[in-house]
């Protein structure tokens, strides 16, 4: 009789501490509420390992100009403003969020009692990582370059249970100031179109990104007239791809990926199995780890034929970025990477939620409630809103050629319409 | 290393299946190894594609698993001499390429340097290339391995396996942890020339040119050499070895500068082959090799550079015909046959430890 309560008051125990511990995922951190402090801090997580250093670099430089501009010695309002930066990669995982690395990001910015936003992830994968974490803490989080789909609807593209799965409190905390895939996949089918493309060869990288808008491509593709002739997913530690490369039959090629990835050496043996096969890559490969043959890219007469895609245009077509690079320049000495604009802009639109809430800067939920409302808003982007689904209304994509080792901006990229597949947005 | 091999046990009774089970692992695995080529042949030919396509795939499999191959013989050598596993050999290989890179630099080798240049400084890099991971891995063997030669097996094993990631650490310090791209200095996609409308490229050639003397050479000195001879002796039996008075640990030092320099010719190779380099290429590099030299014959020189070459037609024509995410799968499933039927490898005999 003793031992079987013996045993009832150790499962009760172990029940106790197993639902303890599968609600602490969050971090322990105050789920959503006030701020007790007057002192606020914003995290960004990024990869600053690997391939990615240099665009991540961009947006962090970009967000610490931003913070300086809207936030001047860290003041806003009645509020001081740290910013907190985290790396999201690892020696062993470089070039993208690890997995691991990311979790414990966003447990720590969960954890802190100070948090009010968290600006990041660079890369999709991670985002599924954070944002569930992010949101059970009810802490508002921007990404300044995320495009998978699946983070915020459940349009082509998806994957079943997207995005509810993401958001476990059942309100949404996670928004984007970039386009999502099904628009980069329709401005990528409309390059190749008016390119003379009639079929191609579609390659990604498996990771959720490059998976993601490989299948937005594909869904673009069809309506565009262009026959997707061949689909791999190419694996980032084979020694190359030739034998892959010897199947490819089209006019056309497109790598679905990221540079860390192996980009370069798959751009390389595609562009030596097809001589005359134009070639495309996304926001991913928009670098100049990738493009750059002295930085590891990719060689100049690969780059030669090669064309990106990215969702920030040129100065020519963004001319309310002007003052803002050129302070850029002044400050960090170079021209931004296209995702320094991205790094600002995400800054900007979170102090411009804070200042939106006023006195209620310390409140989570209120500055989620600001987030959310953002209409019409007057930026280096353009003028856009945030959706109910967190997604920016901002559709333009930037074409970009490889000139002298660098991503060149050509021409604004207006997706056709027709070739954005349709879903249910929720 | 075919000094590994002990006398046939003695005969036992045999059972019903025995004659089917060496039937298949005669002529079933003969039959099993060449039934890709040969299915994809047949349907190129029903779809009218000729022998080219296959042909072409067979090419750079060749070439491919001359590289496997190279580094394939350094498992062999070490575990036929002292049954080790030496998992930071792929590791030291890595090294390798990333010395023949630096070379590059050092030796102002790049793109518009002159065919006389160009081989003058790419055979330095090659001998610089093998010395180094020569070096290293004698230098890993009197560190790590040789305090440990009484120890329990494990010991050396898991000391393998943290040496492999000192290496790995390394590498990232030495040229950080992503992939890059190195100059293409044999321009290896080049179609060289064409037999019968098979391309064969300058990297095929370059990879089976360095490949075959060296095998050669490795053979004729482990075969007709004095030190070849006591490390086939101390392969066979150490202590007996010790006892005719073979120095057992300065052979051991040899065996691993032996497969030392061939992971430094393969490096090269490799780096002119691919052009793109990481740290983690070693690991990668390594568990293939590692499984060519199982699936040969662990300890046999033949059954190394069969698997490597093997393995390395398997790879090309899974990623082309298959699909490349299949690729492991469909590699490691021949290796599972082959170890079913043929638990010691495909040309392999049992060795101390088996038998």
């Amino acid at each position: 009789m003793r031992l079987r309560s013996a045993a009832a008051t150790g499962s009760c125990c172990a029940l106790v501490v197993g639902l303890a511990a599968c609600g602490g995922g969050g971090g322990g951190g105050a789920t959503g509420g006030k701020v007790a402090a007057k002192s606020l801090t914003i995290y960004s997580s990024l990869p600053f390992q690997g391939t990615s250093r240099g665009q991540s670099t961009a947006v962090l430089n970009g967000e610490k100009l931003a913070l300086a501009k809207f936030a001047p010695g860290g003041k806003l309002g009645q509020f001081t403003i740290k910013l907190q930066s985290l790396d999201d990669s690892t020696a062993q995982n470089p070039g993208t969020a690890d997995e691991g690395q990311t979790r414990q990001n966003a447990r720590q910015a969960a954890g802190d009692k100070t948090t009010i936003f968290y600006l990041g992830e660079f890369n999709s994968g991670g985002s599924k990582v954070s944002i569930p974490i992010l949101n059970k803490g009810g802490i508002p989080q921007i990404s300044p370059a995320n495009t998978y789909v699946g983070l915020t609807t459940n349009d082509p593209g998806s994957e079943p249970g997207e995005p509810q799965k993401y958001y476990p409190s059942g309100k949404r905390t996670y928004a984007r100031v970039v386009p999502r895939d099904t628009i980069q996949g329709a401005a990528l089918v409309s390059v190749m179109k008016s390119d003379g493309c009639k079929s191609v060869t579609l390659w990604n990288d498996g990771t959720t990104y490059g998976a993601g808008l490989a299948r937005n491509v594909e869904l673009s593709a069809k309506p565009g007239g262009i026959a997707v002739q061949d689909k791999q997913r190419t694996d980032k530690t084979a020694p190359n791809y030739r034998a892959l490369a010897a199947g490819i039959k089209s006019d056309c090629f497109l790598w679905s990926g990221v540079t860390g990835e192996n980009g370069v050496q798959v751009f390389k043996d595609a562009a030596a199995a097809c001589p005359n096969c134009k070639l495309y890559g996304p926001d991913g490969v928009s670098e100049e780890a990738f493009t750059n043959p002295a930085k590891g890219g990719i060689p100049a007469n690969v780059g030669a034929r090669t064309k990106t895609t990215v969702a920030t245009l040129g100065l020519k077509d963004l001319p309310k970025a002007a003052p803002v690079i050129a302070a850029y320049k002044k400050k960090y000495g170079a021209a931004p990477d296209p995702y320094g604009i991205y790094g600002y802009e995400t800054m900007a639109l979170a102090l411009d939620a804070l200042k939106r809430a006023g006195a209620q800067a310390n409140d989570r939920s209120a500055v989620i409630g600001q987030l959310f409302q953002t209409k019409n808003r007057n930026s280096i982007l353009g003028t856009y809103s945030i959706d109910k689904n967190g997604d920016t209304t901002l559709t333009d994509y930037g074409l970009y050629a490889v000139k002298n080792g660098k991503p060149t901006y050509q021409r604004k990229v207006v997706a056709d319409k027709k070739l954005i597949p349709s879903g249910s947005s929720s | 290393m075919e000094a590994a091999s002990v006398a046939a046990a003695p005969p036992v009774a045999r059972r019903r299946g025995d004659t089917l089970r060496r039937l298949i692992s005669t002529y079933g695995l003969i039959i099993a190894l060449v039934a890709l080529p040969v299915l994809y042949t047949i349907i190129d030919l029903v779809h009218g594609r000729g022998l080219v396509p296959i042909a072409d795939l067979l090419v750079q499999g060749i070439s491919n698993g001359a590289i496997w191959a190279l580094i394939a013989l350094g498992y062999t050598l070490v575990y036929g001499i002292i049954e080790l596993i030496n998992f930071a050999h792929g590791d030291n290989f890595m090294i390798g390429t990333f010395v023949a890179f630096t070379l590059y630099g050092t030796l102002g080798l790049t793109l518009a340097t002159g065919p006389l240049g160009l081989i003058g400084g790419l055979l330095v890099c090659l001998i610089v290339s093998m010395i180094a991971c020569g070096a290293t891995n004698v230098m890993i063997e009197r560190v790590a391995y040789r305090p440990l030669r009484n120890a329990p097996k494990l010991a050396p094993l898991i000391t393998a396996v943290g040496f492999s990631f000192i290496l790995q650490n390394v590498g990232i310090l030495w040229f950080g942890s992503s992939q890059f791209s190195v100059p293409d200095l044999i321009h290896s996609q080049h179609v060289l020339f064409t037999v019968a409308g098979v391309r064969v490229h300058n990297s095929d050639v370059l990879a089976v040119a360095v490949t075959i003397p060296l095998v050669f050479l490795l053979t004729l000195f482990i075969t007709r050499t004095r030190i070849g001879k006591a490390m086939r002796a101390t392969a066979q039996d150490p202590e007996a070895a010790r006892l005719m008075g073979i120095n057992v640990d300065t052979t051991i030092s040899f065996t691993f500068l032996m497969g030392g320099l061939m992971a430094g010719a393969a490096s090269l190779v490799y780096a002119l082959y691919q052009t793109t380099l990481w740290y983690f290429s070693g690991f990668q590099a390594g568990l293939i090799a590692f499984t060519a030299a199982v699936m040969g014959g662990i300890g046999n020189l033949k059954g190394a550079v069969l698997g490597g070459l093997i393995i390395g037609c398997l790879q090309q024509i899974s990623d082309n015909r298959i699909g490349a995410q299949w690729t492991p799968a469909v590699v490691f499933a021949y290796l599972v046959l082959i170890m079913v039927f043929r638990p010691q490898g495909l040309v392999g005999e049992e060795t101390r430890e088996a038998g």
